[in-house]
């Protein structure tokens, strides 16, 4: 089913924060080499998912297209991210999970962006600069992968 | 995707709030049912006429001490009342969704809207100044003060429960008035919540106080001599042939915003994809239950031949018509659902009605909202599709009156003189949007039409808190508008001081 509200999409996207904030404090448990960064990480998601309902709750006004934002629609189904981890699973293939998640959370909110831009400007405005924090992490967990 | 939690479990009784305390009614007590399960959700007083007059009693009794209460603190009891609502913003929206139907993005909006109004309020300290001019004339000064004036009455709607009477209430209390409101008995649920949250926010008893009913307390509101003013937003025939004419009779200060039948006028060189989303929300948000709804939306073959407007007329009419039928209708705590149903039974049969007369009268119906498809299971008795109608003119029923309801008005003009003479043949001057990218044309618009909200790529044209709320013709009656300076002046008498010592 396709998100078309501003209600949907908000939602959608603070669980995954939520979830992938879960995801890195067990990752960082697990994981006493990458400890600081799932670390990092899992706080930084707290702050995103306070950064979307601002955005939403601070702007949403009955005069916006709030209902009607997000065009043809969101669809969840493409931006499925693993957040459980096998006992057996190694550091280094943490990593690779931790990374695909990241390009599949970074896709959300980039696509999330472009669908809603112009109509409620906080939203998209938001959606990129958190987007562009998922980025970053990419680069990170790049970094780490390469060793 | 699951439907968000109810915040009402059990039936409520909605009680009356009169000086500070919870006054269960001595009327009938009637009930209110949520539109989207029609299930009871609560019992609400048809209040007698007594208990209005006991009303204003508390309120008048209220009054000296409040109007010496120092506009500061004033503002921090306001400021107390917004945290509140702030922290309770999710239970205050999911309530309307439950009383009135709207969905939660729209409900939000509306909780969004009227803390804003709030927020404008709290800066009464510098709102309510008066102004002043030394030397007049030799060794004489002038000031003004502003000056509250006593006990007002807001009667408030059923399509925005929340916000509507707080576009008045904040500023009332904040200028030292005292305010007795009548919530609409359809939706009475958020404004017991609203003074709920004005309790614990410190307010002095018979400051705010609340009475619910109907037609009863209306007309007691209209007659008592202790009721200064009157703010009420509903239909034209009774703003302006009861509200205002009795208001006149009784020398009470009046804001009466009646109904609407709102234009959108899309230009050949609009944004399209913009201007259709913007058009869904304009038409079809709150279920076209709002004054600011578009309700004929007109396609303008400025400049175009007869072949280029007939292919701009299409482009423009089938984006409209597919973006209406995509509009997932459904109960309003479903995240995903785009529309509700209609506030009652009775509403979607006055608006079934209209669709009825658009056919008799010769419209085409392109999209026959009345084959209502939903978004989960629910009983169909207040819900109705989005509805599109073509070849409509402005003589004709559906072109004419206030419909109320998801329906869309689509018509022609060669021309934006044309188009604007379509509005103004219109009694109502509520709101009016142009849709285009040529400045020139904008301007003409905003200068020559004849409605107080006008909107430039704009789909509802509603006025922040800091701006009043306008309307002309037929759509208010009044001279002040509610929310930001006009509605401090509304709420104050300015007082004229020339001073000279000897």
């Amino acid at each position: 089913m396709l998100l078309n509200t501003a209600s949907a999409v908000i939602s959608f996207l603070t669980k995954l924060e939520e979830e992938t904030a879960k995801f890195y404090a067990d990752l960082a448990q697990k994981y006493p080499e990458g400890k600081e960064t799932f670390t990092f990480f899992s706080r930084d998601n707290q702050k995103n998912k306070n950064m979307l309902e601002r955005a939403y709750y601070g702007v949403i006004t009955d005069a916006l297209e709030a209902c009607f934002s997000f065009k043809e629609g969101l669809n969840p189904e493409a931006y499925k991210v693993e957040t459980e981890i096998a006992e057996e699973t190694s550091y280094f293939d943490a990593l690779k999970i931790a990374l695909k998640t990241e390009e599949t959370i970074y896709k959300a909110y980039t696509d999330a962006a472009s669908l809603s831009e112009a109509l409620m400007a906080d939203v998209p405005q938001t959606l990129r600069k958190i987007a562009n924090k998922r980025d970053e992490r990419i680069a990170k967990l790049k970094a780490l992968i390469k060793g | 995707m699951a439907v968000l939690e109810e915040p009402i479990k059990e039936i409520l009784t909605v009680k009356n709030y009169i000086g500070g305390e919870w006054v269960e009614s001595k009327g009938e007590l009637i009930d209110v049912v949520n539109p989207a399960t029609c299930k009871v959700i609560a019992k609400v007083p048809i209040s007698t006429k007594d208990e209005l007059d006991e009303a204003v009693k508390a309120a008048k009794k209220a009054f000296p001490e409040w109007r010496k209460t120092p506009p500061l603190a004033r503002a921090r009891c306001l400021f107390r009342l917004k945290q509140l609502m702030e922290e309770r913003f999710e239970e205050l929206s999911r309530i309307q969704t439950m009383e009135h139907g709207k969905t939660i993005d729209e409900s939000r909006g509306e909780t969004r809207r009227g803390i804003e109004n709030v927020e404008v309020a709290t800066g009464i300290p510098s709102l309510m100044m008066g102004y002043n001019l030394e030397d007049v004339a030799f060794g004489i000064d002038e000031y003004v003060i502003r000056q509250p004036l006593g006990v007002f009455g807001i009667i408030g709607p059923f399509n925005f429960p929340f916000m509507v009477p707080l576009w008045f209430a904040p500023y009332a209390v904040a200028t030292g008035n005292c305010i007795l409101i009548k919530p609409s008995s359809e939706d009475p649920i958020s404004q017991m919540k609203v003074a709920e949250m004005v309790e614990e926010a410190g307010f002095p008893p018979g400051v705010w106080n609340v009475v619910n009913g109907g037609r009863t307390v209306v007309s007691a509101m209209l007659e008592h001599p202790d009721i200064v003013g009157i703010c009420f937003v509903g239909s034209t025939p009774v703003a302006r042939d009861v509200i205002y004419k009795k208001c006149g009779e009784t020398g009470k200060r009046v804001i009466a915003q009646g109904g609407a039948k709102n234009f959108l006028l899309v230009m050949p060189d609009a944004d399209l994809e913009r201007t259709i989303a913007a058009c869904m929300t304009s038409f079809y948000g709150n279920t076209g239950q709002r004054c600011l709804s578009g309700a004929n939306l007109v396609i303008v073959g400025e400049g175009l031949s007869e072949h280029e407007y007939n292919q701009f007329y299409k482009k423009v009419v089938n984006a409209f018509v597919d973006a209406a039928s995509k509009i997932r209708v459904g109960y309003g705590l479903d995240e995903t659902v785009q529309m509700g149903p209609l506030r009652d039974k009775e509403k979607k049969e006055r608006v079934t009605r209209f669709i009825e007369t658009g056919i008799k009268e010769g419209a085409k119906l392109t999209l026959d909202g009345r084959k209502v498809k939903l978004v989960g299971e629910w009983p169909h008795d207040c819900f109705l599709n989005p509805t599109v109608f073509e070849d409509v003119t402005p003589d004709m029923t559906i072109g004419r009156e206030e419909i109320f309801g998801p329906v869309a008005s689509i018509m022609r003009a060669r021309s934006l003189d044309e188009a604007i003479e379509m509005i103004h043949s219109n009694p109502y001057g509520n709101a009016a949007s142009i849709f285009t990218s040529n400045g020139k044309w904008a301007r003409e618009f905003r200068y020559r039409v004849q409605c107080g909200n006008i909107g430039i790529n704009i789909g509802i044209v509603a006025p922040m808190a800091f701006f009043p709320f306008s309307g002309m013709k037929q759509s208010f009656f009044g001279i002040l508008h509610g929310q930001g300076q006009e509605a401090i002046r509304f709420f104050t008498e300015s007082k004229v001081v020339i001073e000279r010592w000897f």
